[in-house]
């Protein structure tokens, strides 16, 4: 695909990224030509307005939000952002590391409008309060709904009833 | 009620269920190639669309129901006039499908509404839904619309 002549690459977007925060970017890769970048929580909001308005990043698209529950495996929960770059065709990836307990996160509803409704997906669905979110209610659940039932600690009724017949999830990778 | 009176009324309210389309998911897509020309429904007197719930005599449930459309399910078939009759089309309506595990399929529509036919498959296809409504005018024809009345439930039918 044509690219076109300002279109930096993912070790470029991670050094210009570097200058400006610098141990505030956690973690840089290159994963299938995507930038991702691990960004301490306190200047997420900053990084992600960065991004944005920085004419040779031009992340200007925020193409989705979501979480990831680590907490299985010790860890706590994990806010992705996925962001695109339509003038330079290019994507990044945020990623934030929320708590275990009363995960919390800045909210990006300020800087992309889109954000609003991805934020309230992932509250309902993990749990995670985006601090100074506009109207943090639920968004698909009915009203009445209780618990997270994305989060790996939620009972699924019917599997109290009947196990999952398959193997655990992972399970047939490390063999 | 005599016996040829109960003929002829049977007969005549089998070859004309007027259908509430409830499509919920791709199984509806199903659904919707059993009314065009190619399989045509309408051969077995079944009309799609009717105008609304209460100018409908069966509701076909295609799809997967959630918890939060149960409601709306429950209050179509209510608005519905008597007699009215229920096809579960495919494994999500039966009984949730492939979402035996969710936090937020209903499992099996049966639970908010009586269901006649059952049909089975994921999603079925078209010729399915025709033995279904076969099946149901089957039922139909041997009904005592007295007895449906009475409160007591029939006994669905399952395709196969």
């Amino acid at each position: 695909m044509a690219s076109s002549p300002s279109r930096l690459s993912p070790a470029e977007i991670a050094d210009r990224l570097r200058a400006q925060f610098g141990d505030d970017v956690q973690a840089a890769d290159d994963v299938h030509g995507h930038a991702v970048v691990r960004v301490s929580p306190g200047r997420y909001q900053e990084m992600a307005r960065f991004l944005r308005d920085e004419p040779d990043l031009g992340f200007d698209y925020f193409d989705f939000l979501t979480g990831v529950d680590y907490t299985p495996k010790g860890g706590g929960y994990e806010v992705v952002v996925h962001l695109y770059s339509t003038r330079n065709n290019q994507n990044v990836r945020l990623k934030v590391e929320c708590a275990a307990e009363e995960p919390h996160c800045p909210t990006l509803s300020g800087i992309w409008p889109g954000a609003d409704w991805h934020e309230r997906e992932a509250a309902e669905l993990f749990g995670i309060v985006f601090d100074g979110h506009p109207h943090l209610v639920k968004l698909l659940l009915p009203e009445q709904f209780e618990g997270h039932p994305l989060r790996k600690d939620f009972a699924l009724m019917t599997r109290e009833a009947k196990p999952w017949p398959g193997a655990v999830e992972g399970e047939e990778i490390e063999e | 009620m005599p016996q040829p009176v109960k003929f002829i009324l049977n007969w005549g309210r089998k070859y004309s269920l007027w259908v509430m389309n409830f499509g919920l998911a791709c199984c509806a897509i199903e659904l919707i190639a059993t009314s065009t020309s190619k399989h045509d429904f309408m051969r077995l007197g079944v009309i799609p669309i009717a105008h609304g719930p209460r100018q409908a005599d069966l509701m076909v449930v295609a799809g997967t129901l959630t918890d939060k459309m149960a409601p709306a399910l429950k209050r179509v078939y209510d608005q519905m006039p008597d007699p009215k009759y229920v096809i579960s089309f495919g494994s999500c309506s039966n009984c949730g499908g492939p979402y035996w595990d969710s936090y937020s399929v209903t499992k099996g529509v049966d639970q908010i509404v009586p269901v006649d036919v059952y049909v089975p498959g994921c999603p079925p296809r078209p010729e399915a839904l025709l033995h279904g409504i076969i099946r149901l005018q089957e039922k139909i024809q041997q009904e005592d619309l007295q007895e449906k009345w009475s409160g007591k439930l029939t006994q669905p039918a399952v395709t196969s």
